[in-house]
């Protein structure tokens, strides 16, 4: 009994070392910097890169609640806040600096935070980043009318490469949208590079994965921008950047994705709505696809009907057309 | 009365207040289009002319001031002073940029006079129009 009483406590003292400890980062300039997170109070890995003697990075931040924002009608961005970014005043540096959290278990992004600088931007082209494979990265081919280029992901910097020139680094990629990525976050970079480069001020600049429960593609990011040497006048913002493309759904929990029940195929699209052609047909999500379209193989026997006439009848019945194979 | 503005893709203009983007060598660009004209501006718009030797004027509505003839405006839609406008500058960032203030005014009743493109300190391209009625 005694001994058990023992072996309890000793594991309790270990659980509170290894506890405490996992809630101090190290800085590599001295000394050791608290850190906690967004949503869970999770510890998100070293500090790297923050100039001596500076307050601690903005990476201590509101949570957001994920039911708080609302629903996705068509603009690509959403402000939070009054659109008043939820910096702390001693977080502001006019030193820069960028952090990257480290991925967590289920191999996501946390947040990622830069004091934007023009010593930061990069002065190289992009180098490829296909290297990396983001949390979720389940990417398929659909019509251009939907998505341009055809691919519904990109892989899709935090923290832009036009702001601190990161190329292939992992804790900077998420699985996003070409919307979410062209539409929704790029007009928000181009704003601070902008800023920068003609002011040569610094730009307190965070952005946060928002995920829902263990989902490994983000539902948005939130971005948040403070210019610093003028108190904001320059730039200030707080918004929440949804990861969504018309036209197609996503589960969130593993990236996959479909055409949504409501897109309408173009007239002119594919093989024409009234011509005679085969089809194999999934009965259970209402997909059409060509006979040689790699997806039919994964269809269940007792889902899989072969199909010959127009597609315009089946449009009728509620089918849709495959993105990959586009019929 | 002239009025310049400097828009985005999608005729955007500012977002949360503030101006979308700036860039040195347009201001420089107008500043030579205007000459010795004194330009009306807000208070958040002066400062961008601060080392310019421009002639400028802060008021808090600069297009709502009686007799004005240059105007140059950032953070709101001047589409309610249509009818006192009679010339346009339009600056084009060719780039995209968040907005929640759009420009709206009809522009049927004018007609291009000038486009060309130059480059800019932080933008590649900028494209500079000029509409009359």
């Amino acid at each position: 009994m005694k001994m058990k009483r023992t072996l309890a406590l000793l594991c309790l003292l270990l659980a509170l070392v290894m506890s405490l400890s996992s809630c101090f980062g190290e800085n590599p300039y001295g000394g050791t910097t608290e850190i906690t997170t967004t949503e869970q109070n999770k510890p998100i890995g070293p500090i790297t890169g923050i100039p001596e003697g500076n307050e601690i990075p903005a990476l201590t931040k509101p949570t957001l609640n994920l039911s708080s924002i609302p629903t996705y009608t068509g603009s690509p961005y959403t402000p939070i806040n009054q659109n008043l970014p939820q910096f702390n005043e001693n977080q502001y540096t006019t030193q820069s600096y960028e952090y990257y959290s480290a991925l967590d278990s289920l191999g996501r992004c946390g947040i990622a935070v830069a004091c934007v600088g023009i010593d930061l931007m990069p002065t190289e082209p992009r180098d490829s980043i296909s290297s990396v494979t983001p949390s979720g990265w389940n990417n398929k081919e659909y019509s251009t009318d939907l998505v341009e280029n055809g691919w519904i992901y990109k892989r899709c910097h935090l923290i832009g490469f036009q702001l601190t020139g990161e190329n292939a680094n992992k804790n900077n990629l998420i699985t996003g949208t070409r919307s979410f990525n062209v539409d929704g976050m790029l007009p928000f970079e181009n704003m601070i590079a902008d800023y920068v480069k003609e002011t040569e001020n610094h730009v307190l600049f965070r952005v946060t994965p928002i995920y829902n429960g263990n989902d490994l593609v983000a539902s948005g990011v939130q971005m948040e921008a403070y210019s610093i040497e003028d108190a904001g006048e320059g730039v200030s913002f707080n918004v929440y950047v949804y990861n969504v493309q018309d036209g197609i759904e996503i589960n969130y929990a593993n990236g996959d994705n479909w055409l949504s029940g409501s897109y309408v195929p173009p007239v002119d699209g594919g093989n024409g709505g009234n011509e005679q052609g085969d089809y194999v047909l999934n009965t259970s999500n209402k997909k059409i696809h060509r006979p040689t379209c790699y997806a039919v193989e994964d269809i269940a026997a007792h889902n899989k009907q072969t199909y010959t006439g127009t597609l315009d009848a089946l449009y009728s019945q509620g089918y849709t057309g495959c993105g990959h194979c586009d019929p | 009365m002239k009025l310049i503005v400097c828009l985005d893709d999608k005729n955007g203009m500012a977002f949360n207040r503030r101006r979308q983007s700036r860039d040195r060598v347009l201001i420089e660009d107008l500043c030579r289009t205007v000459g010795e004209e004194p330009i009306y501006l807000s208070p958040y718009s002066a400062s961008l002319f601060a080392s310019t030797g421009a002639k400028t004027v802060a008021v808090v509505d600069p297009l709502g001031v009686s007799g004005v003839h240059c105007c140059f405006v950032e953070t709101f839609d001047p589409a309610p002073y249509g009818e006192l406008i009679d010339e346009i500058i339009l600056y084009r960032w060719n780039r995209h940029y968040p907005a929640d203030v759009t420009f709206t005014l009809d522009m049927s009743g004018y007609r291009l006079i000038s486009a060309d493109e130059f480059v800019g300190s932080s933008h590649e391209k900028i494209t500079k129009e000029v509409w009359k009625k």
